[in-house]
């Protein structure tokens, strides 16, 4: 940014530092903005100002040259980033390209990144479920890990906190393994939907089909009309941006805001390539940046670091961070620094048909896709023969049945058959995977990226635990749709790498023991009490729910801890 | 606003395919500029002729009004790679001998009529290998692939991907909506619209 004057060190002097922009920092940088601390925002990436910056938002499917599919010149040159299902022709300006940013993969991983003001905000799809105390609990109760150090009380709040400004949409289910928010209206089930919901409900203890919880906008609030958002639209085109700020995107809400607070400053195209270490001080001052334009180095300073960079660029800048004090990596005392990196499994899928609700059909499109199963194995006691368990989705649909057959007038009339089909039912499984010291991620000794930073090494895989956790997702699923009596019934599994899912967590976990973990229960790193970690690198185990709320959460409420109690120990 | 030009300059390309065809009787000089494919004008004209036949100008605008032919080509050039490419290309040529085989002459030197009538033999042969394939596919033993069909199938693909996602067809025929502004999950059949 032009407007800043980086000959003075008192220019370079902030409050706070956010490293990244993404869904936790946006937070992050909202909240020590709102207490009036003088704030530096770091991205590495460019500017992505909402409703400005989102070039296709607003483009007919004939409006792309190659109506939506991705040319094979790209394919080739992005095997990776071309495997993730929303990188298409009218989101892939959103997504790092692989010779961009290249990574070692000791062992295959997808690593699916946005490296924008934003990050991966703008693209998510949108789910959002709370944790329970099954969650936190679970590590010490089947040994998978070490013990959390908070419980669901203690973030609780919080989720009513980040709830309300986010805007989520869903019911109150009532449920003790998902707890219920700050809703705005669901988006409702549809007949399928709800006759399997209902048969589920009838057959089986403890287990539900319930609306999806997504963070749309049914019906704003005063709170969201403030951010300058408005409804959803129900046009399901999310990854290109929402014009209407209709989800919750750090571009649309956070960012916005906290720069409209007047204390927030924000610094695109600014890698971090280390955060550097007062021995005498005892604590972090500031962090080195890489200009992406200039290749300038350059040094801010700052009371407290927030780390926000992403599940494994936070454990990359950590590592990064040597000094005398901390020759293994910023906090690294415990050794855990890049270990225990665990990840969501959503490799099996199932789609069967449904014969029954012929009179009803949906009109429109529903954001938040359907319906939601949440996790119902090993809840209430270990009955399986693998540790933790899975969610699902599920979802019905109806399609006019098109065919392309013949040639002629008899062609164009078979493409616009509107004839409904039958109902069609698919579900695809989110599976938790165990942290295990031997997934791990490192700094490459021998090879840098454009910007002098080592590279980040992944070593990640499945184990036997997801194996079985797929088989019963697919013995499960396989029996509740028979039961339901949906006929011609196909489960499938892919063999696809670690990293697709995009739920990568863990490297700079939280624990009560020093010894053991890297965070303490502030989420501040134990051994350097003015950095703290709030994206998916400080997650202890990864549940099976998606994450994103519950980073949202962390931010907020470790913002509050620092403001509250700055200057103690 | 890159695309808007783009698709400018596909409709100076859709005019000169319209012009120069008709007068230029070089038979080496194609007139779509293709960055991959290495087409000859007659090659070229296979392809036109074959969209068209499969989607002709009838009450409603055909492949060569809508620039579907254009699409085609943009597509199977830019999206295909280069196995792909190269089966398109054994496959034109195939597709051309079976029709040389059959009139003795080629396919750009048929009546609509005849075009149309090869054109049906192949959906009616495609079809059939298509049952033939699940069938095979459930013993575990793939259908060998005809190339003058997998080609045939390709354009027809191609084609109607470009129509179906046309301008034309996606407000006169159907009606796309890029903002709904409902969700109806409950939506009886009856009240249904029909376009």
């Amino acid at each position: 940014m032009a407007n800043l004057n980086i000959d003075s060190i008192k220019d370079r002097k902030f409050d706070a530092i956010v490293i990244g922009s993404g869904m936790s920092g946006g937070w992050a940088a909202k909240e020590l903005g709102d207490k009036g601390l003088k704030t530096l925002i770091l991205e590495r990436g460019r500017d992505v100002k909402h409703l400005k910056d989102y070039p296709t938002t607003n483009l007919y499917p004939w409006e792309f040259p190659h109506h939506g599919e991705v040319t094979a010149e790209i394919r080739e040159a992005n095997p990776i980033v071309n495997r993730c299902y929303a990188f298409g022709e009218d989101a892939m300006h959103f997504f790092v390209k692989d010779k961009e940013h290249p990574y070692v993969q000791e062992k295959p991983f997808d690593w699916i990144r946005g490296y924008q003001v934003g990050g991966k905000s703008l693209l998510w799809a949108r789910q959002t479920q709370r944790w329970s105390d099954f969650d936190f609990d679970g590590p010490a109760r089947d040994g998978f890990a070490v013990d959390w150090p908070i419980r669901y009380a203690d973030i609780a709040p919080w989720y009513s906190y980040v709830e309300k400004f986010a805007g989520i949409s869903g019911n109150k289910d009532g449920l003790a393994e998902l707890p219920d928010g700050e809703f705005l209206p669901a988006f409702p089930l549809n007949a399928v939907e709800t006759y399997f919901s209902k048969h589920v409900k009838s057959k089986y203890q403890n287990r539900h089909v319930i609306s999806a919880r997504c963070a749309h906008l049914s019906k704003p609030n005063q709170i969201h009309l403030d951010q300058g958002r408005g409804q959803c639209q129900e046009r399901t085109l999310c990854h290109r941006g929402c014009p209407f700020g209709g989800y919750f995107s750090a571009n649309s809400s956070t960012i916005p805001w906290a720069l409209k607070s007047g204390h927030v400053t924000l610094r695109p195209f600014s890698v971090v390539e280390s955060i550097f270490y007062d021995e005498q001080k005892g604590k972090a001052t500031g962090v080195r940046v890489i200009d992406t334009n200039t290749k300038e180095a350059i040094e801010y300073y700052a009371d407290v670091i927030f780390l926000n960079a992403a599940a494994l660029n936070s454990n990359l800048v950590l590592l990064n961070s040597t000094s005398h004090r901390f020759p293994n990596g910023l906090g690294n005392d415990s050794g855990t620094l890049g270990k225990y990196v665990a990840f969501h499994n959503y490799s099996a899928h199932i789609n069967a048909e449904y014969d029954g609700a012929k009179e009803w059909t949906t009109d429109g499109r529903n954001p938040a896709g359907g319906g939601y199963i949440p996790r119902f194995r090993n809840v209430y006691k270990q009955e399986t023969n693998f540790l933790r368990g899975y969610a699902a989705g599920f979802s019905a649909y109806r399609y006019n049945q098109t065919t392309s057959e013949g040639i002629g007038d008899e062609l164009k009339n078979n493409l616009k058959n509107d004839d409904l089909s039958g109902w069609k039912v698919g579900s695809h499984m989110m599976g938790e995977t165990i942290p295990k010291e031997s997934n791990y991620v490192a700094l490459d000794k021998s090879q840098k990226d454009p910007w002098g930073i080592p590279k980040l090494k992944i070593s990640v895989d499945y184990d036997d635990n997801d194996a079985k956790m797929k088989k019963d997702y697919v013995e499960q699923m396989t029996e509740m749709f028979t039961s339901a009596g949906f006929t011609n019934i196909k489960a499938s599994v892919d063999s696809r790498a670690p990293g697709l899912d995009i739920h990568e967590m863990g490297g700079v976990r939280m624990g009560k023991d020093p010894k053991t973990s890297m965070l303490d229960k502030w989420h501040r790193l134990h051994a350097c009490q003015n950095v703290y970690v709030t994206d998916g690198a400080s997650m202890t185990s990864t549940s099976c729910q998606n994450p994103s709320l519950t980073y949202m959460a962390f931010a907020a409420r470790a913002v509050d801890h620092w403001v509250t109690n700055k200057g103690k120990a | 606003m890159n695309r808007r030009i783009a698709i400018r300059n596909m409709a100076l390309i859709l005019g000169s395919v319209a012009v120069l065809p008709s007068c230029l009787n070089d038979k080496g000089k194609p007139v779509v500029a293709l960055k991959h494919l290495k087409l000859d004008a007659d090659q070229e004209n296979v392809v036109n002729n074959l969209t068209e036949t499969i989607l002709p100008k009838t009450s409603t605008p055909g492949a060569k009004d809508l620039g579907i032919n254009l699409f085609v080509f943009k597509m199977i050039d830019d999206c295909f790679d280069q196995k792909q490419q190269d089966e398109f290309m054994d496959g034109l040529k195939e597709f051309s001998a079976a029709v040389d085989e059959k009139y003795g002459k080629s396919f750009n030197e048929l009546t609509p009529q005849e075009r149309a009538a090869f054109v049906t033999g192949m959906e009616k042969q495609a079809k059939e290998n298509r049952v033939k394939t699940q069938a095979a596919d459930s013993a575990k033993k793939p259908a060998e692939p005809n190339k003058a069909e997998n080609f045939y199938n390709t354009v027809k693909g191609q084609t109607v991907f470009g129509y179906t996602t046309s301008q034309y067809f996606m407000t006169k025929e159907v009606v796309y909506e890029l903002v709904p502004g409902r969700y109806n999950a409950m939506f009886p059949v009856k009240k249904k619209a029909t376009a």
